[in-house]
């Protein structure tokens, strides 16, 4: 959600969609390094690195080209991006299930 | 001694314990069921702050080393609290002052990520281990799974200069130094494991 509130901070409706795209990506990923040092300390290393940076990775490239193509309020953004952070936290502790597993 | 990895792990003494915090708090469980298996004369590689030993089973014959005086002396009052035999010395993991067949078992704990030539590290500790003796891991890796080898290698250069790096192939490493892997068990995704592993007699 603060991916998505920066993205439709930093990237223009009228903005080129692939600029759009990796400025929204980089900017979240930027987001999401200042962020780590906090939440590692708090909740864990990788478990806390993967799943925010790929967020940040996923929700700022397409909040970004979003953006770049349409007018949507910062509200809705921040929706979509809790969505795309949910999704992406049950998606790596489905993934991390399986692998514990199945071992190497 | 590296002074360079000297200098960055007495760097960061001052803020591991901090950043430890949630880490050591979430891999309690699968690091206290690891050390469970020392028994012998063990060498602990890279003690740092003492974080791991409230993990030691009480009573063991333990020599803990690490490259940083920084890290050492933080972790003097965790070892004196230490129900067993808990030795720490200043000592770089390339040149073990140690006999050859000096130990065991060799412990390490988020170790080879740091070490400057993993590879030759682990050689050094085989020269140190007993013919059959075990070797027992408890580390973070790099990732055979797209798209988490792709965020290891982004993030290794940032975390680089304070700490580790994200992407090293650990099991890859202990099977080129010579051990013979026996269990490899995830921890978390294909990126935090335990390794267990001998040293051929």
């Amino acid at each position: 959600m603060a991916t998505a509130w920066l993205v439709t901070g930093i990237v223009d409706p009228a903005w080129p969609t692939p600029a759009g795209m990796l400025a929204g990506m980089l900017a979240a990923m930027g987001l999401s390094l200042l962020l780590m040092p906090v939440f590692v300390a708090l909740f864990g290393a990788m478990e806390v690195m993967l799943p925010v940076m790929l967020t940040a990775m996923l929700a700022g490239m397409l909040l970004g080209m979003a953006r770049a193509m349409t007018v949507f309020s910062t509200w809705e953004a921040m929706v979509a991006g809790g969505l795309i952070g949910t999704l992406t936290l049950l998606s790596t502790y489905a993934l991390d299930a399986s692998l514990r597993r199945r071992g190497l | 001694m590296r002074e360079a990895t000297r200098k960055k792990w007495d760097l960061s003494a001052s803020f591991y314990d901090l950043l430890a915090y949630g880490p050591e708090r979430r891999w309690a469980a699968a690091k206290r069921a690891l050390f469970a298996n020392m028994e012998g004369r063990i060498l602990f590689v890279a003690v740092g702050t003492g974080q791991d030993i409230r993990f030691f089973p009480p009573g063991r014959d333990i020599v803990g080393i690490d490259i940083s005086p920084r890290m050492l002396a933080k972790a003097r009052s965790r070892a004196a609290a230490y129900a067993g035999k808990l030795e720490l010395r200043l000592m770089d993991v390339h040149s073990l002052e140690f006999p050859d067949y000096s130990f065991d078992q060799v412990v390490s704990s988020c170790t080879f990520c740091s070490v400057p030539d993993p590879v030759a590290g682990l050689k050094a500790l085989r020269r140190v281990l007993k013919p059959g003796g075990m070797l027992y891991m408890f580390e973070h890796t790099g990732s055979r799974l797209f798209p988490f080898n792709l965020m290891l290698n982004l993030m290794t250069p940032i975390w680089k200069p304070i700490g580790p790096e994200m992407n090293r192939d650990t099991v890859a490493n202990v099977r080129k130094a010579g051990f013979e892997i026996q269990q490899v068990n995830n921890i978390y995704l294909d990126v935090v494991k335990t390794i267990i592993a001998t040293s051929p007699a």
